[in-house]
């Protein structure tokens, strides 16, 4: 049978800190500093234009790089690299900022320790997305940056610690999940070095030795702590491990994609993932949201929306959208997870509840996920790569001369005949991804028969990757929805 | 079928108002070619000719592809252009026309719910 040893590490064979220039950059203390400023500014300049340019999506540069280039380039460097949007998050170059005036002093509350609040803040996230058409208006896009600005100024003011990235961020959920895929993970390079280390800097930080309540380098915020730190869930590649440990043992080094979703070794800051119902939540999101985002890209949804409408004699989208959503997000996951867990039971001999099953197996359906928002969001990326030259080149001449020359409006990106086959890799490389998941955890849990546990769940994952194709195969449709209108 | 009125220069204005209506056939607009024809009067209804009339279509959508054709004069003060509409979904058309007085007008209109092929 083939065996997985996922607990012995085999040396590394990249580690990007080691790099001449890049590792170099990112070892500087202030490196983070370095890459948020760029954001931040790009930020403050989407933020202007989408409250005070022109309202229409494709010469705004708040719905252009929002909903083109960022949500594009996010995944696409997740799946290259690793979480390293979270690295140059510029909200947090803000609330750092506000920290060196006033510390904050407050524990987040222990029943709010949990991703519960997140995975519902993600969903209102894509719920106002459909509900308020957020891709055709600049001015509610600008509204939303400065909405994550002020919650992670709020919450990380009150509270201490990580406690806006750990349990809030919505953008955040989003890349700790699918930044499992990624093949870079914040690690350890030798154990060893941190059996025999006595201080614990990369958790507790870097004091001063003449005053030890005073912090110099900050250990990590989200209670990770190194030796005992596995993959790359909550790991924000904020870097603060690498810069405060004193033996240079912490780096960015390459690993096996996808394979910390079969590992249920106890893992710092998280515990077992198998115990984890949050954590199988957010999974089960990630995953079928991405096909539901997908789904309402397509012209089927408004016929799906405009019957519910008249089954529920409504004119207004909220109550119909809801009920989509409870489609996809909470009715379609019991139906094909509870089948599947109740099959692996009664076919595949596993004596576990069903419940606990589901947990388990619901983390083989991230790479499918991630398939399905790698295939949605490079479509926009590539069919509009070139899009922001005339968005900002139009930015700059409202203000004042051309600067940057007249609008070259005819720069858009890739053909879509070229991107859909991409997009179809992405799908197809995400079901394997998931089937690969699926069997692991069949023959790592000393399940029975893994043969007859591994077949419900990859047949989840067939459905989903199946539906994803259907939604390719439709007319992509983008208009808000208007009811009652036939 | 004349589907609406707008009324005023928006941008680059030198002179009086103008006013510019727009049809759109078919009704309702279908992915593939549609035919627009501008209307260009001033405030006394008087047709105003020899006019360069060029449209750009854009989806509701960031990052999807413009659209561009020039309209021709098909009578006084009247151009029409077939514009290809890509995709479904709502599309916002910007005629841009330039007077034969020098004067610009960029005006913007929507074409809502094209239906898919």
């Amino acid at each position: 049978m083939f065996q997985v040893d996922l607990k012995s590490k085999p040396q590394p064979a990249f580690d990007l800190l080691r790099l001449p220039l890049i590792g170099s950059l990112l070892k500087q203390r202030h490196s983070r500093t370095l890459l948020q400023l760029p954001l931040f500014i790009v930020s403050a300049a989407m933020i202007l234009h989408g409250l005070f340019g022109p309202q229409l999506a494709p010469r705004n540069l708040a719905t252009t790089l929002t909903w083109v280039h960022f949500r594009g380039a996010l995944i696409l460097v997740l799946l290259l690299a690793g979480n390293f949007f979270c690295l140059a998050c510029p909200f947090m170059l803000v609330r750092n900022f506000a920290r060196k005036f006033a510390r904050p002093t407050r524990n987040w509350p222990r029943y709010l320790r949990n991703k519960w609040l997140a995975i519902g803040l993600f969903v209102l996230m894509l719920f106002v997305y459909e509900w308020f058409d957020l891709w055709a208006s600049p001015w509610w896009t600008a509204w939303l940056i400065v909405s994550y600005f002020a919650g992670a100024l709020l919450i990380d003011s009150v509270f201490k610690h990580a406690t806006f990235c750990k349990w809030v961020c919505p953008i955040g959920q989003f890349n700790f999940v699918a930044s499992t895929i990624s093949p870079l993970e914040v690690a350890v390079r030798d154990q060893d070095v941190c059996a025999r280390c006595t201080t614990k800097d990369c958790i507790r930080g870097v004091r001063e030795p003449a005053a030890p309540l005073v912090t110099i380098q900050r250990g990590c915020e989200l209670a990770l702590f190194q030796p005992r730190k596995v993959g790359n869930i909550d790991c924000t590649f904020c870097l603060d491990c690498v810069h405060a440990c004193p033996h240079e043992n912490v780096g960015i080094i390459s690993r096996l994609p996808a394979t910390e979703l079969v590992n249920n070794s106890l893992r710092s800051g998280l515990g077992f993932l198998s115990k984890r119902k949050d954590l199988a939540a957010l999974a089960i999101v990630f995953a079928f949201g991405a096909l539901l985002n997908a789904f309402a890209m397509v012209s089927p949804v408004y016929v799906v929306e405009q019957w519910l409408a008249q089954r529920f004699r409504v004119t207004t989208e909220a109550p119909v959208l809801a009920t989509v959503f409870g489609l996809f997000l909470v009715l379609e996951p019991l139906v094909l997870l509870g089948l599947a867990a109740w099959i692996t039971k009664a076919w595949g001999g596993v004596k576990r509840s069903g419940l606990s099953l589901a947990v388990r197996y619901s983390y083989s359906l991230v790479p499918i996920g991630f398939g399905i928002w790698l295939a949605h969001y490079s479509f926009h990326f590539l069919t509009g790569l070139f899009t922001f030259i005339p968005v900002t080149q139009a930015a700059v001449a409202e203000l004042g001369p051309p600067i940057l020359g007249q609008p070259q409006w005819t720069f858009v990106g890739l053909p879509i005949n070229v991107v859909h086959v991409f997009e179809a890799g992405c799908v197809v490389l995400g079901l394997l991804g998931s089937w690969l998941t699926s069997y692991l955890l069949a023959a790592t849990d000393e399940t029975p028969r893994p043969a007859r546990a591994f077949i419900p769940w990859a047949t989840v994952s067939l459905l989903i990757a199946s539906a994803a194709f259907w939604v390719m195969s439709q007319p992509m449709e983008m208009r808000g929805l208007v009811l009652g209108s036939g | 079928m004349w589907l609406a009125v707008v009324q005023g220069c928006r941008e680059h204005t030198t002179a009086a108002p103008l006013n510019l209506t727009y049809e759109v056939s078919p009704v309702p607009a279908r992915v593939g070619d549609v035919t627009i024809t501008i209307k260009l009067t001033d405030v006394s209804g008087k047709a105003v000719a020899g006019a360069r009339v060029t449209l750009e279509g854009n989806m509701s959508h960031a990052g999807m592809a413009p659209v561009f054709a020039e309209a021709k004069e098909i009578g006084p003060g009247r151009y029409q252009s077939r514009i290809t509409l890509t995709m479904a979904g709502d599309w916002y058309v910007i005629a841009h026309a330039t007077l034969p007085d020098g004067r610009t007008l960029d005006q913007q209109f929507e074409i809502k719910e094209v239906a898919p092929a």
